[in-house]
């Protein structure tokens, strides 16, 4: 089949053997990601246009552990190989692709020399040492980051490290680590859409849904199709806290919580706060999309959030098995008891203005919601 | 004499640069660089230990479980922690599932790309192909449909990850068949990494970068729905290395047997042992701890106290040939020159020895420490190769290779053991999974495997805090520079005598870099 008489995403996936119930199946995790019914899947199946040929892009890792790609191999439906043979023409990925040395920056090159792609950058971005704490191909990772973003489409900054510096950045920040956005005008590529996922690592799962927005949604043309807020970040997927969400919540309003690690408490599934949970400052949509093709997630599996999605989330957030600092003077035992859920809804937006910030420095206290008043149950 | 450069090094954790002399078609000399330093010791100072568990899992994101283990323990050392069973027995499995999602990752996605024409598989017959996968004992898949999908890719122009590639590189010696079972294979791995990756999230809330072996024991309790979880991945995964992974190996070794005879490295191998028993004596390990050195096949008992770094040839100005408990790290750079420094990886040494890690180096050890299993499986192996009665030939690029996809199968059936034992105790009623602590001053390390090597995480903790932290890696082990002696690294030595057909595309050199899986 030859590509110009392919008509759209459905047909060229077909050409590859995907079938019309996969495809079905990949518009209803889109759905499930974008917080949607699963019954909107024909909708978004509905809605796809364009793609007369895989969306080229280039994948870039900048200072990093990996840990984002990794994760990103952990992607369920689609999974990994569907992304790489039948979504994007990923033509450079130091850690999966077969080239190496100058015919992988040959790849690149020519890439970007074509222009229309999208930028997927991992890792932060490394200014110590003169840019020399990264160097690739003779070059900082600096000037590397320099070429590949200016022609890009759009830039995509994957994991807590890209978006902001992550773990990297941490005081005393010893080797300058960086956001892709922070020096987005400095190296000249301001213009350029950057789109961010944090996390450490990146869920894969939100990854699959921009790349769906790109290419069924038509995002590169009409980047309000993602809805980003004012960080760049995709507001379906970071608009509401963890603790919204999360399936403890229940024994929070209650004012039941595990105390000590290994106790009857976890087996029991209670809340997590007193432990040093930080999901009522934390806003990602981990409870509903979980983690490894929803095996579970942090919570569920009886560890405390430590906020990997926030900004200078290390700095902010630890230490992470201690109460969160600055929340008005609550006490966690009183919960549910005499303050009941009006100091509760006082954490809701506790990370608010850590985001906004950079720095936890305490949070002002929302009026409270109506679902929080109601008085709290027995231990 | 030709200097050939591979930067970046693809297929691996990180950013490594590999330089190599080449004279008559062979490696004379090596330079192995690492190119990037983040600064993780640093950022720990000042925060506390049980932060370190957390935070030390990003040095790497493949093998987080062993930097979050190494770690935990470290602080358990340093606070005099003693953990209950049931952790342990956690741990073991959680470990043991990131060995089988990682082996099978670096063969199938990182290493066999070296080895495998994706574009020759094309002109594979099918039928032959089937008949092929059945004499090799290896499983089948929908032959004909990989490779439909293979040629609509191919034919589509964009090759995407398999862009400039080393389709039909002379040293590329395997039939279009087995080409195209290695690529149906290539496609089930994905899924199977996947799947061993799943039981980490199922006890530690997600992987990479999991959440829950905190210093004390680990904050997941058994649930029946998770364990049936586990139970059921488990069996899925170990039956696909023995009916899959493992016959693969077989089958495509004898096409390269060559590689038997060089990539030797430096001879000397260190495991600091993994996966405690109920002693928690690293000598009683399923992969016990022990050293050979020289090449001569016996173990010995290897001394933290004698592991110094050397910094002459790498970008930092703090002292040099520290003992990791007391060691620095300030970066400097200055400029890359193979003849002073060259590398942000420090040249650690085992008295005064460059140390090859690994799951060579482990299996080498269980094997000569009489590990029945083990010994049975390699010896099985080197019969099946036509080489028994020979382990000394497993020192090479194709022993390294081997003794990865070996021990993957060890560890599968060891963890079904650990299964069950957690099972027995919570049946028991006795199982405990958390020790609590108060102590708040002390010194300690953790010792232990990363699935490429041995792994020991080393800190100091003053009321409370962390006063210094430092690790040393599998990887500072193997892509080490020279030292202050001029002596090579272990990957920078088994590169030596390495045959390079053609200096532009030296994918003989990758295949010796990616053989210890950076």
């Amino acid at each position: 089949m030859a590509q110009e008489t392919r008509e759209g995403i459905y047909d060229l996936l077909a050409a590859r053997g995907v079938s019309r119930r996969d495809f079905l199946k990949y518009c209803g995790s889109v759905a499930a990601m974008l917080g949607l019914s699963e019954m909107a899947a024909p909708a978004i199946a509905a809605a796809v246009e364009g793609g007369a040929k895989l969306q080229p892009a280039v994948w870039l890792d900048l200072g990093l552990c990996t840990g984002c790609t990794e994760s990103t191999a952990q992607a369920g439906n689609p999974n990994v190989a569907d992304i790489v043979l039948d979504l994007l023409s990923i033509n450079y990925m130091e850690t999966i692709m077969a080239a190496a040395g100058n015919q992988a920056e040959e790849a690149k090159a020519k890439t970007i020399e074509e222009g229309g792609y999208i930028l997927i950058v991992e890792g932060t971005v490394m200014t110590g040492e003169a840019g020399n704490t990264l160097r690739i191909a003779g070059k900082t990772g600096m000037e590397v980051l320099k070429e590949a973003a200016s022609k890009a489409a759009a830039i995509v900054a994957v994991g807590s490290c890209a978006v902001d510096g992550g773990w990297v950045r941490a005081n005393p920040n010893p080797a300058g680590g960086k956001g892709v956005k922070d020096v987005a005008a400095e190296l000249g590529f301001d213009k350029v859409p950057i789109i961010n996922l944090p996390t450490c690592p990146v869920n894969p799962e939100w990854i699959v849904a921009v790349v769906i927005d790109v290419l069924m949604l038509g995002a590169l043309e009409n980047l309000a199709v993602l809805n980003l807020d004012e960080l760049g970040r995709p507001k379906l997927i970071f608009g509401q806290t963890i603790h919204d969400n999360c399936p403890r919540r229940g024994h929070f309003e209650n004012g039941e919580f595990v105390k000590a690690f290994g106790t009857v408490e976890e087996v029991k599934q209670f809340c997590l706060y007193e432990v040093g949970c930080k999901g009522p400052q934390t806003f990602t949509n981990c409870p509903k999309v979980r983690w490894n093709r929803k095996a579970s997630w942090c919570v569920e599996s009886g560890s405390p959030c430590i906020g990997c999605g926030n900004l200078n989330w290390v700095d902010n957030d630890a230490p992470f098995l201690k109460r969160m600092p600055n929340v008005g003077g609550v006490r966690p035992e009183t919960i549910g008891t005499v303050l009941g859920g009006a100091a509760a809804a006082g954490l809701l937006v506790h990370g608010v203005a850590s985001f906004s910030s950079g720095r936890a420095k305490g949070a002002p206290v929302e009026t409270s919601k109506a679902y929080d008043k109601k008085k709290g149950g027995d231990k | 004499v030709a200097r050939a450069v591979i930067d970046p090094v693809t297929r691996i954790e990180g950013h490594l640069r590999v330089e190599v002399e080449v004279e008559s078609g062979v490696v004379t000399d090596a330079w192995v660089s690492g190119t990037l330093y983040r600064g993780m010791e640093t950022i720990l100072e000042g925060r506390a230990p049980a932060d370190a568990f957390y935070v030390s899992q990003r040095i790497c994101g493949v093998c987080p479980i062993s930097h979050g283990h190494a770690s935990t323990m470290a602080s358990e050392a340093a606070l005099g922690i003693q953990i209950p069973d049931g952790a342990r027995l956690v741990r073991n499995i959680i470990e043991g599932a990131e060995t089988l999602h990682s082996h099978i990752l670096w063969f199938y996605t990182l290493t066999a790309l070296d080895y495998v024409d994706v574009v020759s598989a094309l002109s594979a017959n099918i039928a032959d192909t089937y008949a092929l996968a059945e004499k090799a004992g290896t499983s089948t898949a929908d032959f004909g449909q990989v490779q439909k999908r293979i040629k609509t890719f191919v034919e589509g122009g964009q090759l995407s990850i398999f862009t400039n590639g080393y389709w039909g590189h002379s040293a590329m010696k395997l039939p279009a068949e087995l080409n195209l079972i290695a690529v149906a294979h290539y496609l089930e791995a994905l899924e199977m990494q996947a799947e061993a990756a799943q039981i980490i999230a199922l006890m530690g809330g997600k992987f990479p970068h999991f959440m829950t072996s905190l210093p004390g024991g680990t904050a997941w309790m058994p649930t029946e729905e998770k364990l049936g979880g586990i139970l059921f991945r488990w069996k899925r995964v170990r039956d696909w290395i023995a009916n899959t992974f493992i016959p693969d190996t077989l089958a495509i070794a004898p096409f390269y047997i060559e590689a038997a005879t060089y990539g030797k490295g430096c001879g000397n191998f260190l495991s600091w042992g993994c996966f405690d028993d109920a002693s928690f004596d690293p000598k009683k390990r399923a992969l016990p701890r022990g050293m050979i050195v020289g090449g001569k096949l016996e173990v010995l008992a290897p001394d933290v106290a004698q592991v110094k770094e050397y910094v002459e040839h790498a970008w930092y100005d703090s002292p040099t040939a520290l003992n990791p408990a007391q060691g620095k790290t300030h970066a400097k750079f200055t400029t890359y020159d193979t003849n002073d420094k060259y590398s942000w990886v420090k040249a650690p040494r085992l008295n005064e020895l460059p140390m090859e890690v690994g799951p060579l180096s482990r299996m080498l050890v269980a094997y000569l420490d009489g590990v029945p299993q083990v010994k049975e499986l390699i010896d099985t192996t080197l019969a099946a190769l036509g080489v028994a009665g020979k382990p000394e030939i497993l020192v090479s690029l194709l022993g390294r290779i081997a003794a990865r996809n070996l021990e993957t199968l060890y560890v599968a059936d060891e963890m079904g053991k650990w299964i069950m034992e957690l099972v027995a105790a919570i049946k028991g009623g006795e199982a405990k999974f958390f020790t609590e602590s108060t102590a708040t001053d002390g010194d300690g390390a953790g010792l232990w495997e990363a699935p490429r090597g041995a792994l020991g995480h080393f800190i100091s903790v003053k009321g409370g805090k962390i006063a210094n932290y430092q690790a040393v890696t599998p990887s500072t082990w193997d892509l080490s520079p020279r030292d202050a002696a001029g002596v090579r690294g272990p990957m920078e030595e088994a590169l030596i005598g390495c045959p390079i057909a053609d200096v532009e595309k030296p994918l003989e050199a990758l295949r010796i870099v990616h053989s210890f899986d950076p």
